[in-house]
């Protein structure tokens, strides 16, 4: 069930009438129709790993419990390596088997080996990428005795398998999550509308924004050979919105989900687009991976290689962020991704220190040349390695780069409408796209951009905004031919 | 060590690696409350604190700190 479908509406709708009239006598049943809710969910996806994902709950529940009665030592260590064995080993079976594979042969076939390699038909268990690493961040906090296990196998499974975040995310921590479904939820209204409100922003993000330049990065990239320098350049920009409209309103209506059961999850996206340095940009994109990143691999990494003082940074970052390639995708395309956001952070590390920015032109309507500027030029930088993101091999994404990179980079861009064969210019999704930015722009300082749209004003004038708003979904589902498009982090 | 005189040397480890003194040394002092005490700076931080006071950390430890006081308390733990 996809978060934009009305199966999930309904879905949702009668987990929440079970939940808050049903369910309601304590945590605990709360928590039972939560799990209950979220394997019907994870079935409805995909039914066959539905025990994969129960196995993987029951061996790191017992695991962490074995972990954390050991003093430390030997056998401490034995049933932590093997927990972080077996979690990073069904993210190697599942995600990356085929790719390494397929690597070393290829590595052998250039010095004339004439292996041959047919790919097994291995499937992708859905949310692989996000539960594993949640439980390998739970084993990895309860060993450095940061956490204690969880005692509630109820909990646990709910925190496990939670429907809002199990397939795309966010990466929650346990120490975040379970301590809120321990105790009893009670309905609070304000809580619930601006969940509502996180939704339908999430839905106009996805609906809008991502579903509509996919119409167009579709075209561009498909048939990029034909195209000039400047619709090239287009479909770049369309892209980097596609991918931030498609995942951060995907955790925009995550966390609004939640917030109707009054149950908080880390917001993974804060204005990525107005950071003016790299560093910051990966403090507000997929906050949670960052982290987990910064906490399980870059810390680990630094500490390790701290004698060695910048070049030991350097290292330590750049391997990060080959890892955060590597999490998106089994394609060295994605390899290279991460490789060139590590690049990005050298001039930040051999300058030294960073000065805190966490909110652009703070209290100013208006950013300064410099901060303008700044953006911008982060801007371009983020996008051009989204072409590794997007292509298919290496090779296409430096073709596609190449071709931005000429004359015709100044010409007029176009599209070429597959229906008709007629060259338009997108406009339309030009002048949405510009006002998304100008809404997201004002509402910056909040945890989504209209959250506080509106506030003060009297209701009618809001609810202006709110239909304005479903408007704009509904007719862009009939503009443009309702196509749905997958959300991009499914397939992670 | 007296427990000011760890904090003073610690103040100039900060000082010298951040490159300015807009900050006050107090036991809930955080990364968070100091301009410039990132991820890029704080392990040049702990490798400047292991080589004034010629002792070791381990990473669980420094997972473990909290501010300025868990800090000092271990920095003088290991003396």
């Amino acid at each position: 069930m996809v978060f934009t479908s009305l199966n999930f509406a309904v879905f949702l709708l009668l987990v929440f009438i079970l939940y808050w009239w049903v369910f309601k006598k304590n945590a605990k049943t709360q928590n039972t129709l939560l799990l209950l809710a979220s394997i019907v969910f994870y079935c409805m996806a995909d039914w066959k790993f539905i025990f994969l994902l129960a196995a993987s709950g029951f061996i790191n529940f017992y695991l962490a419990k074995i972990i954390a009665k050991k003093e430390e030592g030997k056998i401490r260590s034995l049933f932590f390596y093997s927990g972080i064995i077996l979690n990073v080993g069904l993210l190697l079976y599942f995600k990356y088997f085929n790719f390494f594979i397929q690597s070393f042969v290829t590595l052998f076939n250039y010095s004339g080996a004439g292996i041959s390699f047919t790919p097994f038909h291995i499937l992708l268990p859905l949310g692989i990428s996000f539960f594993t690493f949640q439980m390998i961040g739970y084993l990895i906090d309860v060993n450095n005795d940061e956490i204690e296990p969880t005692e509630d196998l109820l909990s646990f499974f709910t925190y496990l398998a939670y429907f809002p975040k199990i397939l795309s995310g966010p990466i929650e921590r346990v120490q975040k999550f379970i301590p809120q479904i321990h105790k009893k939820r009670e309905f609070d209204y304000g809580i619930a509308v601006d969940g509502l409100r996180e939704i339908l922003w999430g839905l106009f993000k996805k609906m809008v924004i991502a579903d509509n330049c996919a119409e167009y990065t579709n075209e561009i990239f498909n048939n990029y050979t034909v195209y000039s320098g400047s619709t090239l350049a287009l479909g770049v920009v369309f892209f980097a919105f596609q991918i931030y409209g498609d995942f951060s309103g995907y955790s925009d209506i995550a966390c609004g989900i939640s917030k109707l059961f009054n149950i908080r999850i880390v917001n993974n996206f804060a204005f990525p687009f107005f950071s003016t340095n790299i560093s910051d940009y990966w403090k507000k994109w997929h906050i949670s991976l960052t982290s987990w990143m910064m906490d399980y691999i870059f810390t680990p990494l630094s500490f390790i290689l701290r004698k060695y003082k910048k070049a030991g940074l350097i290292i330590s970052t750049i391997l990060t962020f080959l890892l955060v390639g590597l999490w998106h995708g089994a394609n060295w395309t994605f390899i290279v991704f991460g490789f060139l956001h590590g690049l990005y952070f050298i001039p930040l590390i051999l300058k030294g220190s960073l000065k805190k920015n966490k909110i652009v032109a703070k209290g100013r309507l208006i950013p300064s040349f410099k901060e303008f500027f700044g953006m911008l030029a982060l801007f371009i930088l983020t996008s051009l390695t989204t072409v590794f993101f997007r292509a298919e091999n290496i090779i296409g994404a430096i073709a596609y780069i190449s071709g931005i990179a000429s004359k015709s980079l100044f010409s007029i861009p176009y599209v070429i409408e597959e229906s008709s064969g007629v060259k338009i210019i997108p406009k339309t999704l030009l002048i949405f796209i510009f006002l998304f930015l100008f809404v997201e722009w004002f509402g910056r300082k909040e945890e989504y951009a209209i959250a506080k749209l509106g506030g003060k004003w009297r209701r009618p004038l809001r609810w202006i905004i709110y239909y304005t708003i479903m408007f704009a979904i509904i007719f862009s589902l009939l503009w443009y031919g309702g196509e749905k498009q997958q959300f991009i982090y499914f397939q992670f | 060590m007296e427990k000011v005189e760890i904090l003073e040397k610690v103040r100039q480890i900060l000082i010298t690696v951040l490159k300015h003194e807009k900050f006050e040394m107090r036991d809930d002092l955080t990364a968070s409350d100091v301009d410039g005490w990132d991820s890029l700076t704080h392990m040049e931080i702990i490798t400047e604190i292991e080589t004034e006071f010629n002792i070791k950390f381990r990473l669980k430890e420094l997972n473990k700190l909290k501010n300025m006081a868990t800090l000092i308390e271990l920095i003088q733990s290991k003396l």
